[in-house]
């Protein structure tokens, strides 16, 4: 091992053991290089009898966590603990909002279902003709795909602040290396976020100009412009 | 010899030489490797130690033709620590080199 690959090789090993003084460690072993060079030591043998960095690095390691404050750590789990709370309220108040628009998105389908194939279970579906219940019918079965596009970005969105928590936890815990902080933004790759966002879009235009043309047949068809009391909608109940 | 059992001596050894004087991290490394079979590294993560404990301290002294010296000192701690340690060790050695030698008779 030549000079610039041991003081290389140690100051990776000391960088990972998260040493706050490494450079100070380095320019030791690098004056003790030059002393010994100059008393015309090969690079390959000073390095040699130095002993192998990794070792060297871990002898150094051992000794920064003795000096931690004794308390230090039994309060940061209880801050931990108590943040927790809130943390898990909030995660939970994200599941609910995703089963309301799964639960959404379903019902949505059931709709245009009942609407495409002229079915009224429990008479729930007002009578209108044929042709603009299949108008609605597509406009609710879009609604159905933009809010089917929506839960799945939601899950993603809460499985990626889940991970990214725990790891920010995890970090706040430990007292060894810390792991890089994870994004809260979900990481698609780039075909799902395009296919993704694709259909959001398109279900929305579909929607938006389907339930538009339903309404003003509905209103040509019946010659009014409140047509749900020509056809008297509301009125079968009473 | 195994190297942990070294180690603990090894403190002391360093305490002993700057007892004599200030040195500096290369002396000391040089010093104690003429004497007793170590890597030459070992001595860094000690002198770090011993100075994270406060036995020791560091000044920096410009050197004709060279980077500044890093020069380690003792602290009044360190040498009441040092007084106390070598005593304690001779003490412990004289007892274990009666009892090795006596069992070689």
């Amino acid at each position: 091992m030549t000079k610039s690959q041991f003081l290389q090789s140690l100051d990776t090993e000391l960088k990972s053991r998260c040493l706050p003084d490494a450079g100070e460690i380095l320019e030791e072993y690098e004056q003790h290089f030059s002393f010994k060079l100059a008393e015309g030591y090969a690079e390959q043998e000073i390095a040699r009898k130095l002993g192998s960095p990794f070792e060297i690095a871990a002898q150094f390691g051992s000794q920064s966590p003795k000096r931690e404050a004794p308390g230090g750590r039994s309060a940061i789990i209880a801050g931990l603990c108590l943040a927790s709370v809130p943390t898990a309220g909030f995660f939970l108040l994200l599941a609910g909002w995703e089963i309301i628009v799964a639960c959404f998105s379903l019902v949505s389908l059931a709709v245009a279902a009942c609407l495409l194939g002229g079915i009224s279970p429990w008479g729930l579906i007002p009578a209108m003709p044929g042709g603009i219940a299949a108008v609605y019918g597509i406009s609710m079965a879009a609604l159905s795909v933009l809010s089917a596009a929506g839960c799945v970005y939601f899950t993603a969105l809460f499985s990626q602040l889940v991970l990214a928590c725990v790891r920010c936890f995890k970090n706040a815990a430990s007292t060894g290396p810390h792991l890089p902080p994870l994004p809260v933004v979900p990481r698609f790759s780039p075909k799902t976020k395009r296919v993704l966002r694709r259909t959001a879009l398109l279900s929305l235009c579909v929607f938006a100009a389907f339930i538009v043309l339903g309404m003003a047949l509905s209103m040509m068809e019946s010659g009014s412009l409140g047509f749900w009391h020509a056809w008297g909608w509301f009125e079968s109940g009473i | 010899m195994n190297t942990q059992y070294k180690k603990g001596v090894l403190e002391l050894c360093v305490l002993s030489l700057l007892q004599k004087g200030d040195r500096y991290g290369y002396e000391i490394s040089e010093r104690l490797s003429e004497t007793i079979d170590i890597a030459d590294g070992t001595v860094y993560p000690i002198l770090r130690k011993l100075k994270s404990d406060g036995l020791v301290t560091t000044y920096l002294q410009e050197e004709s033709g060279g980077p500044p010296r890093k020069y380690y000192s003792l602290t009044q701690e360190g040498l009441e620590t040092y007084k106390n340690d070598r005593a304690e060790y001779l003490d412990f050695a004289r007892a274990v080199k009666g009892l090795l030698e006596d069992e070689e008779k």
